[in-house]
């Protein structure tokens, strides 16, 4: 069974979009005046932290429709937007130790904003391996939804903590009251990257929820099987 | 190690990440869809 047309066609401008980016990032924008050409890195680190809050914002909203509808597609959309939501959130944290590295000279620290991605990415890992372990999977899906949901509230808290706390980390540039501070010449890249990302990311999301919904039916079909005897 | 090296780095290690996601999906898919396959196909061997 090969992608949906939904699959296919957001595979498709993924790529597109990821290329264009690539491109922009890596050859078109000029190198930052103070950090020079390493800032590059910037393309990939932001829009990687980024679309993994989308994904833990699809698995809180999956979550809370799962707890109140008990509809298994909620439960398969959260399961799958949480395992993309880590995916992307360990290229965020390896990126940034390796931008870290090349400006502050530290491949980690134990800044607030560092220290809260590491704590959502702990969560939602340990979200996963509940979903993988537990013996009986609906009381599975009741604790993990409870747990993505209060795990959810880390990504404002991180968002709001370099403004919080003294940290290495720099203050928001994008998402921040007033506009984004990021000259058009870098925020254009960052911006097709972004839409790179996100798109790729839904791809992976309606991929990986074809999946979970292909093992729900196997489920089924064993239970049926189970109870005929 | 100089800029070009840890730009090197950070885009090799998301794409062997990304890369690396995309395989393991399509082979657990792979493996999903020949099993529900096989279900289905017990199913219905079953009923005739």
């Amino acid at each position: 069974m090969g992608p949906t047309r939904v699959g296919r066609t957001l595979g498709a401008l993924a790529g597109l979009c990821v290329a264009v980016g690539l491109y922009l990032g890596l050859v078109a924008a000029p190198p930052d005046a103070t950090q020079g050409e390493v800032q590059r890195i910037m393309y990939l680190h932001v829009p990687s932290i980024l679309t993994a809050y989308a994904a833990f914002t699809a698995t809180f909203v999956a979550s809370a429709l799962y707890l109140w509808r008990r509809d298994a597609r909620a439960d398969a959309v959260a399961v799958s937007s949480a395992e993309v939501g880590v995916v992307f959130t360990g290229i965020a944290l390896a990126t940034g130790s390796i931008w870290g590295k090349s400006t502050w000279g530290v491949w980690w620290t134990w800044d607030a904003r560092l220290t809260l991605t590491a704590i959502l990415f702990t969560i939602y890992v340990g979200y996963l391996m509940l979903r993988a372990f537990a013996e009986e999977p609906q009381a599975a899906a009741r604790y993990g939804a409870v747990l993505a949901i209060l795990g959810f509230f880390d990504i404002p808290l991180n968002h709001l903590a370099v403004q919080w706390w003294r940290t290495l980390h720099q203050p928001s540039s994008l998402i921040r009251p007033g506009g984004p501070s990021i000259d058009p010449a870098l925020l254009v890249p960052l911006l097709v990257n972004l839409a790179g990302l996100l798109l790729l990311c839904g791809y992976y999301v309606v991929e990986r929820t074809r999946l979970e919904q292909m093992r729900q039916r196997a489920m089924a079909l064993r239970l049926m099987r189970g109870r005929r005897g | 190690m100089g800029s070009w090296g840890f730009i090197g780095l950070a885009y090799g290690v998301a794409a062997a990440a990304l890369v690396g996601y995309l395989f393991s999906l399509r082979g657990r898919l792979r493996d999903a869809g020949a099993a529900l396959s096989a279900l289905e196909g017990e199913g219905g061997r079953k009923k005739s």
